[in-house]
């Protein structure tokens, strides 16, 4: 199973990333105006665009001052709770470690998205009208390469490779500068642990990282389809869906609603 | 740069100071990070924090335009401390040479100024009977430059530097003592420079205060050492050793002027001349270099009988930078132009008066990948075409990828490149169009020449085959040097009429050799194409030269002025990342040298180190700029304060075209510099026409410091309007805390920055950040003053 780390104490931020992405996963560029976010950060957010997104940081610690940049992209979870609440197993945990969605199968139903606890997998609304998300360059890594994005990186702050020595890595870096890096890695235990991690000298509370998401897998229940009248209308499909999921689903379901409104 | 990218990761401490070089040079962060691993330290400069700065250990911000001020009380805190590397600044550098009694410099100016340029023999070497400067190794007599020089920067104390600079005493006391820490033997730090540096109206003296510094610290020809220039442009190393500038021929040999009459007086001017045994003296082989350039100029036309066509090059007999060249358009002095990947309506200074100067012009002439806002400055906004008279013809070019030939990278690498794809629709490499030129011409000047000497065309030798695009491999061939005769060279070798010359040691001066360039020769020899190499296998010293991949000016010499990376008898200063080292052993005892190509096989302590200066010496002192022999800190043209070092307030023989001096305005208050993004390439044709490139920025903004523009009343993302003397723009405001406002001499000054990349073309479009900045430039270089001039701010309601 193979993993990615990112390590925010090497990545300058130069986005060759970001491009990267887009050119070996041909997702069309987006309509953007100044800065979507803070520092250069753009577009606003991920998409069925924008796979990944390199967030721009000013921090100030210990007196401080630092830029730190972030990348947002799906964290391709051990047991990703996306893959077992959709309703027609388009979503797959490959043996790669790869989170992978067929789009054959994709009834655009939004469920993934829902229950993902990094608010990861957009829906498509001006296209295909399925779901869509980083699959860590899945055919690339079947080929024996490694992701579009950690093959750009100048600085190869983005590193892969077998997730137990990619793991050992992140160690290994923190325990050799325990001044430079914070001692956790994110992707460690979230979710019940994931194939992409970061580690960082700053905390990730301070980056904007979702800090409250559980430690543990996050079990949810497939969804069932139930006849609807409505026809195949994505939203109505999404309405239409049973979910079976517990606590901490329900409160992420009502806080997107509550961001939403 | 003296060594190469991959030697960054050598490095003790890599200092990035005038080079935003994560955002503009992304690729030397692979080797800095791994110099990282091993330990080695980080320090940057700027005025604003960067994405560099966030990769470095250690910040010190300091005001645009004071770099002198800041390494020069770096000099200052390694000569006071004595933190130099004595062996090294003894032998290797000129610190003991005697300077003449001529030399005086009182209040900012030094012996010699005639009220518009310096005599610089006022600062000159004193000689002996043999006419070989006089050396005093022990550095004790008052008058040698290393005494001239401590005297010098004693002035430049931590509170005056802190008071020009606005840096933070504890960080500039922090990043001296780290720095010069790498004057132990074996210690070493590289300086990684760029625009930041050499964008001013003394950018010559800010690099020879690095230079300076890192001889005192016996940094240079050292493994993670040297003086290291990030080039702004893939090949941009390439095209400066070809001749992209006015005053030089191929392979920095001079271009001739009007005084030099004839090939004998060229030669006798411009070939230096040293009576001291132990110099090498290099360039007394200009001769050779020229002859056979010559050759290749003008092959069998060029013979003896006719001083190899000599006459047939132009000579100049003034300045022709980029700004000469506007200026003189301006006043409608030039009938017409060719615009060769370059894009003056946006990446030329003061742009409104370039783009006026182009309408100057009986016709133009681009050849672009885009329509570039120079093709359609003739519909620019605000303009009507109708009142504009040019003839404008677009030639589209292929890109790089669409052609074959050689890159030369700042690491001096020429590194072949294959074509990957043919260029769209009838676009067409360069030296197609050139070549297309050249046969026009051939075919029309002898009808249309009303000079009498219609030659330097119709002769002009063209050997690059029979298509119409010439064979990138024929003019590499000639560029590296042939023989053109049958002949037997002085060992008594003989060669054949056709065959590739080894290297520039085999260029000859009686017409039997041709090399279009002497620098490159060696590039493509009889062993094939150098620059082709890939071997993938690094040399026996480990220090990651990879000899074989791929080939390297001069003479695949990874590492210049290598011979100081030793003592005098040959031993290597840092035994760990040892360059070249002697070895008895070699040659049945006679010993030679092993590791990288040493700059010449003579025995240790025999010759100087630095072999392509007359005295042999790296030099502390230069003799040979317009505007001193030591780095004197000036203001900018324009600056927010007088200068605190002199009354003399700007470097006098700066270059100024109605620029004039600027202290402390009150109607332009503001400090305004301007930079590149990694999201956008130059002038922007290659970026803001694509769509992924244009999503990341795409708006011109300015840079504005949260405290500024708290004061402003300014918000993130509000309109903003800056204003020169010469022009304005209005851009979005970004704000942050990575500018802060300066303490200058208790002052409060801030500075704002704007990215220049955009214009009225492409898919993103925006104002120009030149239609800001000066035509004022460096006293030696003529580079524009883009990186420190004053402005107004204000918010756009």
């Amino acid at each position: 199973m193979k993993a990615l780390l990112h390590d925010m104490t090497r990545c300058i931020g130069c986005r060759g990333c970001q491009v990267a992405c887009k050119q070996w996963n041909n997702r069309p560029a987006e309509e953007t105006t100044f800065f979507a976010g803070p520092g250069y950060q753009n577009p606003a957010d991920l998409s069925a665009k924008t796979y990944t997104l390199i967030t721009y940081n000013e921090v100030e610690q210990n007196g401080r001052f630092d830029w730190v940049f972030g990348k947002l992209q799906c964290k391709h979870c051990l047991e990703p709770a996306c893959a077992a609440i959709c309703p027609v197993e388009a979503i797959t945990k490959t043996e790669s470690g790869a989170v992978v969605v067929d789009r054959e199968l994709c009834i655009g139903c939004q469920m993934c998205g829902t229950v993902c606890p990094f608010n990861v997998p957009r829906y498509d609304e001006e296209g295909d009208g399925k779901m869509h998300k980083c699959w860590l360059c899945f055919d690339r890594l079947e080929a024996g390469e490694v992701s579009a994005c950690a093959k750009a990186c100048p600085p190869q702050a983005i590193f892969m490779g077998d997730r137990d020595e990619v793991l050992k890595e992140a160690k290994r870096r923190i325990a050799a500068e325990p001044d430079k890096y914070i001692p956790d890695i994110y992707g460690l235990e979230e979710a019940g642990g994931t194939c992409v991690f970061h580690i960082s000298n700053v905390p990730f509370s301070a980056l904007g990282f979702p800090t409250d998401v559980p430690k543990e897998v996050i079990k949810v229940a497939r969804a069932e389809i139930i006849p609807s009248l409505n026809g195949i209308n994505p939203a109505a499909i999404a309405a239409s869906v049973a979910v079976a999921g517990v606590g901490w689903v329900i409160k992420r379901r009502t806080e997107l609603e509550k961001n939403d409104n | 740069m003296t060594s190469h990218w991959i030697d960054m990761i050598n490095a003790d401490v890599v200092m990035i100071c005038g080079s935003n070089a994560a955002e503009n040079h992304p690729i030397s962060m692979k080797w800095i990070r791994r110099a990282k691993e091993h330990g080695a330290i980080v320090l940057n400069c700027d005025p604003r924090y960067t994405r560099t700065s966030s990769f470095a250990d250690h910040y010190c911000r300091l005001r645009s335009g004071t770099d002198i001020a800041l390494v020069g009380g770096m000099i200052n805190y390694a000569l006071q401390n004595n933190r130099i590397q004595k062996e090294y600044v003894a032998n290797y550098t000129n610190a003991g040479f005697i300077i003449n009694d001529g030399y005086s410099f009182e209040d900012g100016m030094f012996a010699g100024w005639d009220g518009k340029k310096y005599d610089n023999s006022k600062w000159a070497y004193e000689l002996d009977d043999d006419g070989i400067p006089k050396i005093d190794r022990t550095l004790q007599n008052p008058q040698c430059v290393y005494q001239l020089m401590k005297k010098h920067y004693k002035r430049y104390d931590v509170d005056t530097v802190c008071k020009i600079t606005g840096a933070d005493k504890d960080d500039f006391l922090k990043m001296a003592e780290i720095y010069t820490s790498t004057h132990k033997r074996d210690k070493v730090a590289t300086w990684l420079y760029a625009m930041g540096t050499t964008q001013h109206t003394h950018g010559t003296q800010n690099i020879r205060t690095y230079a300076i510094l890192q001889l005192l610290l016996g940094n240079i020809g050292m493994a993670g050492g040297g003086i290291n220039a990030l080039r702004g442009e893939s090949n941009v190393q390439g095209s400066t050793d070809h001749c992209l500038l006015f005053h030089i021929l191929p392979g920095y040999l001079t271009a001739p002027t009007t005084a030099h009459v004839d090939l004998k007086t060229f030669l006798e001017k411009t070939t230096p001349k040293s009576n001291d045994p132990k110099s090498a003296n290099w360039w007394q082989h200009t001769p050779k270099y020229m002859v056979s350039l010559l050759k290749a100029f003008w092959g069998p036309a060029a013979t003896k009988a006719n001083n190899f066509a000599y006459d047939w090059l132009p000579k100049r007999n003034t300045v022709h930078t980029h700004m000469h060249i506007f200026e003189e358009m301006f006043e409608g002095k030039i009938k017409g132009g060719f615009f060769w990947g370059q894009n003056p309506a946006v990446g030329g200074p003061n742009s409104n008066l370039e783009r006026a100067a182009l309408g100057k012009l009986d016709w133009m002439v681009v050849v672009e990948l885009w329509q570039t806002e120079t093709a359609t400055f003739w519909k620019r906004p605000g303009v009507d075409p109708k009142t504009i008279d040019t003839e404008v013809f677009m030639l589209p070019a292929a890109a790089s990828v669409e052609k074959e030939g050689s890159v030369s990278n700042s690491g001096r690498w020429a590194q072949w490149r294959y074509k990957c794809q043919d260029p769209p629709g009838v676009a067409k490499p360069d030296s197609w169009v050139i070549g297309m030129l050249v046969k026009k011409f051939k075919e029309l000047m002898p009808t249309l020449d009303k000079t009498g000497v219609p030659e330097p065309l119709t002769k002009l030798y063209w050997n690059y085959g029979d298509h119409d695009e010439p064979d990138p491999h024929l003019i590499a061939k000639e560029i590296n040097g042939y023989y053109v005769k049958d002949m037997t060279d002085s060992k008594g070798v003989a060669h054949k009429k056709g065959e590739q010359c080894k290297n520039f040691v085999s260029l000859t001066d009686d017409g039997s050799t041709c090399s279009g360039n002497w620098l490159y020769s060696g590039s493509y020899n009889e062993d094939g194409n150098n620059m082709a190499r890939r071997g993938p296998n690094d040399a026996m010293n480990n220090i990651g030269l990879y000899p074989e991949w791929s080939w390297c000016w001069p003479i695949n010499r990874r590492i210049i002025y290598n011979r100081a990376s030793v003592d005098l008898e040959g031993r290597p200063w840092d035994p760990k990342r040892w360059v070249i080292r002697w070895n008895q052993n070699l040659k049945d005892g006679k010993g030679g040298w092993e590791g990288d190509v040493p700059d010449g096989g003579w025995a240790p302590g025999t010759v100087y180190p630095f072999i392509m200066r007359p005295e042999g010496h790296g030099c502390l002192w230069a003799t040979g700029l317009k505007d001193g022999p030591i780095p004197e800190h000036f203001e900018p043209m324009e600056s927010p304060v007088r200068n605190l070092m002199s009354s003399q307030q700007n470097n006098p023989p700066a270059y100024v075209f109605g620029t004039k001096t600027m202290v402390g305005s009150t109607e332009y208050p503001v400090i305004c510099s301007t930079y590149r993004v990694s999201e956008h390439w130059q002038a922007g044709a290659m970026t803001r026409n694509l769509p992924w490139l244009a999503e990341l920025v795409p708006d011109a903004f300015a840079e504005i410091g949260a405290d500024f523009a708290n004061r402003l009343r300014i918000k993130n993302g509000d309109r903003l309007a800056i204003e020169t003397i010469r022009g304005s723009v209005e851009v979005y405001a970004l704000v942050t805390n990575r500018f802060k406002p300066f303490m200058i001499d208790g002052k409060q000054v801030d500075q704002i920055g704007v990215i220049w990349h955009f214009g009225y073309e492409g898919i993103v479009k925006g104002d120009s950040a030149n239609l800001l900045t000066p035509h004022a430039g460096d006293a030696n270089t003529a580079i524009p003053e883009f990186k420190a001039f004053m402005c107004n701010v204000r918010k756009v309601v």
